[in-house]
């Protein structure tokens, strides 16, 4: 039904009635919401794809960062190779938090996305640790390509590319100790 | 608002020369940034230019069997600025990776999951050797391209 019928057909319905104005002003927003429903039912709704491949990729982001977290605090002297990187995955998470439209704040990362136990101690092992971490993220950031709307498919493959170049610069300073 | 398969199809040719156009820079530039390289660097910088004829290559050969017609390289490229030395030539390098990457980042977004798959490992490819030129890694390769910085000496 167009709009300007539905408007018309409302009107009718309320002028046979008493308590005219009541009524009016219960039905119009009720047209006007669903006018604009009418013209939404054009696309499909791809919100639910959008916010469930977002979430997974903040899941992978929060689990890196606590990876990063749990090396920094058992190798305090990596802080200068590693703070750079960590601030970039700062950036990957807040950009991807943007991506919700969902009011309701999400959890930081699920139990099992705190791994800071199984961080080792020396420097070498924890390069290591942390490049296959980062190895691991952009293989799971590419995971729901094909199912992500065009621009968090950019998003997500730029992302990837960014944690995978992290490895090879985590990788270079593992080789330069 | 979905695309009809004609418009995908051609969404496709489209990006498909782009990334051809960036490629045939690319193959350019390096010919310029190696003539100011020696030793590891010139070696490096052989490596990629040939890596970047290679992706012509099999871009050329994507683009005719969409039916595209694969747009010819030009004679001469404008550079982005003056490339003498090899610190120039380095930040020109990174320079040629970063569009390229950007240009990749152009598959990604197509319906066709082949492409967005291949987009997406021309997209790291791309963002390992910009970050093997500059030393440094961006929190978004492709998409936020820094001003390019030649560091003078």
């Amino acid at each position: 039904m167009e709009c300007w019928a539905a408007r018309r057909y409302a009107a009718s319905v309320d002028l046979t009635r008493r308590g005219v104005l009541a009524a009016a002003a219960a039905a119009l927003p009720l047209v006007a919401v669903s006018c604009k429903g009418v013209g939404a039912l054009g696309t499909p709704p791809k919100a639910a794809a959008d916010v469930a491949v977002a979430r997974d990729a903040i899941t992978v982001e929060s689990s890196l960062i606590a990876r990063y977290g749990a090396v920094l605090a058992a190798v305090p002297g990596l802080a200068g190779e590693l703070q750079p990187l960590l601030a970039q995955h700062q950036e990957h998470l807040a950009r991807l938090r943007a991506r919700l439209i969902l009011p309701t704040p999400q959890p930081t990362a699920p139990p099992s996305a705190t791994p800071s136990a199984g961080a080792p101690a020396t420097p070498s092992a924890a390069l290591a640790y942390l490049r296959d971490a980062e190895n691991a993220a952009a293989a799971a950031l590419l995971a729901h390509l094909r199912v992500a709307p065009p621009s968090l498919a950019q998003l997500l493959a730029s992302i990837s590319a960014s944690e995978a170049t992290h490895a090879l610069i985590l990788d270079a300073h593992g080789r330069h100790r | 608002m979905s695309p009809s398969p004609g418009t995908g199809a051609r969404a496709a040719v489209r990006a498909l020369q782009a990334a051809l156009a960036a490629e045939n820079s690319a193959v350019y530039g390096y010919g310029v940034a190696g003539a100011h390289l020696t030793g590891a660097r010139r070696a490096a910088a052989v490596r990629d230019w040939v890596a970047h004829e290679n992706a012509r290559d099999t871009l050329t050969v994507m683009l005719t069997a969409r039916g595209g017609q694969p747009a010819a390289a030009a004679a001469a490229y404008q550079l982005p600025f003056p490339v003498r030395g090899a610190p120039a030539a380095v930040a020109f390098a990174a320079y040629l990776e970063d569009r390229v990457t950007s240009v990749y980042l152009g598959l990604v977004t197509l319906n066709d999951p082949a492409l967005r798959a291949f987009g997406a490992a021309a997209v790291r490819t791309a963002a390992l050797r910009a970050t093997a030129w500059r030393g440094s890694t961006l929190a978004f390769p492709g998409l936020d391209l820094p001003v390019p910085f030649v560091r003078s000496r």
